[in-house]
């Protein structure tokens, strides 16, 4: 993993369209700003993660496991 | 001829594309059902899918990669089962998948099947949203939307639905 050092203010850049800025270090915190094409979603790492796992399981599902006829839940009031 | 054009023997039939299926075998698909995820879903990749129903009544649907056999998730109109559901996108978001407001786009959610029903559980914080011929899984800005919701939980709390 590349290690690099910022201030404040400063930049880094990962090819030629996606800008990272660090723009506040507030105790353990630190606010990034990034700038990228619209065609490349940005994702918090943990929630990737966790739509990772699910869709691996949703993937896994087994079609005779669905029901044909769904008991649908009724409205509350 | 419509854009949505159910498929027909005429000599203007539209273009149908073969989808190889590990679960359903081979099915023939018409060219305008085909979807396209400019990014995948998130974590698995996949770059074209269809929609494949049984009958639209049907409470689930696959969502099933055009290029993977193996790849294929149910979803779900989430209404059916949530109806307070709420999806909410960033700005960035919004303008990626080309709307102002989900409103404009078709919504699903994945679901995640179980040996019984009350495990059966839908992922409300990446919902699928399908506008035009294209799909996009994003992440809901909305407070409450859970990664994994029961899809059945109102059954437990309702005794007089038990069977």
């Amino acid at each position: 993993m590349l290690i690099i050092t910022r201030r404040p203010g400063e930049k880094i850049m990962v090819g030629d369209d996606v800008v990272v800025e660090v723009i506040e270090v507030s105790g353990s915190s630190v606010r990034i700003g990034i700038a990228a094409p619209k065609s490349i979603p940005v994702y918090r790492e943990e929630i990737w993660t966790a739509v990772q796992a699910e869709n691996r399981a949703a993937a896994a599902s087994d079609a005779a496991q669905l029901p044909e006829d769904v008991p649908t839940p009724s409205k509350k009031s | 001829m419509s854009d949505h054009a159910h498929p027909s023997h005429g000599d203007d039939a539209p273009m149908a594309v073969t989808l190889q299926s590990t679960r359903f075998g081979e099915l023939q698909i018409p060219e305008e059902a085909v979807l396209d995820f400019p990014s995948g879903l998130i974590g698995l990749g996949g770059r074209t899918f269809a929609l494949l129903a049984r009958s639209d009544e049907s409470a689930f649907v696959w969502l099933h990669s055009m290029d993977d056999p193996d790849l294929a998730i149910p979803v779900t109109n989430p209404w059916r089962f949530f109806e307070d559901y709420a999806v909410e996108l960033g700005d960035d978001e919004a303008e990626r998948l080309g709307i102002e407001d989900p409103s404009e786009a078709v919504v699903y959610v994945t679901i995640r099947s179980a040996a019984a029903l009350e495990d059966f559980c839908a992922n409300l914080r990446a919902p699928i949203l399908v506008v035009g011929n294209t799909g996009h899984q994003v992440i809901n800005q909305a407070p409450v939307a859970p990664v994994r919701a029961r899809l059945f939980s109102s059954l437990d709390e309702e005794p007089s639905r038990a069977a």
